[in-house]
């Protein structure tokens, strides 16, 4: 925050407009703080309050448009890429699209405020068919009331934002430690987070050209072949192993009553 | 998935790659039965 003053006040409204396109785009950017901090700047002239909210708007309108488009056309894969720092990037997509449809349009109305479901949210609209005026008569509204919300939290409470400015640049060296050790913790949690989900990584891998061998051979018999990605992935011209089974990932327990332990079953996703 | 099924019994194993390795090598795919088809629900 005490580097983004200045740094606004000297490149103001491209650098908003850069920060809100980058984080409407997937980007982890500071938006919210960004507007905030413009908005703090507006109120003392050295920007312009209406030129900053328009700025933003139609930044983050823009990232939004380009993933509702890139939704509409690549369907799961782009959201597979978004979720894919996530531990479980199938569950990620899954989640999102629920709480998107269970909540209709109106999510497009708040889900700025929420994260993880910012980024995922247009294009999700857009891989389910949302209709293009139906999306950004929804999304403008929900960037406006954003926008509105931090630019004018910015602009009211300036005084404030420059105080907190003044006490961390006083804490200084302080601060930073905190800061650091903070982010330190985070990182650690989440390369934590990576090894649990990796360790569960455990079961042997075998090369296709092993399986396809075993397949022509007397073994046969003795093996099936199930495929487990998630309903997210199955579009009309989907493909699958010739001769798999489909194992539903999300309803595991009814569907290894049906599996036979007699053969050795062989998983594979995309 | 392989790690829940072995820990319930199963001979579970993963094919290396999955299904871009298996489609790479030339071996044989088909097209998903229309009945196993599940999509996400759309706004149309």
């Amino acid at each position: 925050m005490n580097d983004l003053l200045p740094l606004i006040s000297r490149h103001g409204y491209t650098l908003l407009a850069a920060l809100c396109l980058a984080e409407a785009c997937g980007f982890p950017f500071p938006a919210g703080l960004a507007i905030l901090t413009a908005g703090a700047v507006a109120a003392y002239g050295d920007l312009h309050f209406h030129v900053v909210f328009a700025t933003a708007f139609f930044a983050i309108l823009a990232g939004d448009l380009l993933l509702f488009s890139l939704g509409r056309v690549t369907g799961w894969s782009l959201l597979a890429i978004l979720c894919r720092l996530s531990a479980s990037p199938e569950s990620c997509i899954l989640r999102s699209a629920e709480y998107f449809y269970r909540r209709g349009k109106a999510t497009l109305l708040f889900a700025k405020f929420i994260p993880g479901i910012n980024t995922m949210s247009p294009p999700l609209a857009g891989s389910m068919k949302m209709r293009l005026e139906q999306f950004l008569r929804f999304d403008s509204l929900g960037v406006i009331f954003y926008v509105g919300a931090y630019g004018g939290a910015g602009y009211l409470f300036s005084d404030f934002l420059r105080a907190i400015t003044r006490g961390l640049r006083s804490a200084g060296f302080a601060a930073e430690v905190i800061v650091g050790v903070a982010l330190s913790i985070y990182v650690a949690y989440r390369i934590w987070i990576y090894h649990q989900y990796r360790m569960l990584d455990v079961a042997p891998r075998v090369p296709v050209e092993e399986l396809a061998r075993r397949l022509a051979s007397d073994e046969a018999k003795s093996i099936l072949i199930a495929d487990v990605r998630s309903h997210g992935y199955y579009d009309e011209d989907a493909e699958r192993i010739a001769g798999s089974i489909r194992i539903e990932p999300n309803r595991l327990e009814e569907e290894i009553r049906s599996l036979p332990k007699d053969r050795e079953i062989y998983l594979y996703c995309t | 998935m392989a790690h829940l099924l072995q820990k319930e019994g199963f001979k579970a194993f993963v094919i290396a790659g999955g299904l871009r390795a298996w489609r790479k090598a030339g071996n044989a795919v088909e097209m998903v039965p229309r009945e196993d088809l599940v999509k996400l629900p759309t706004f149309t």
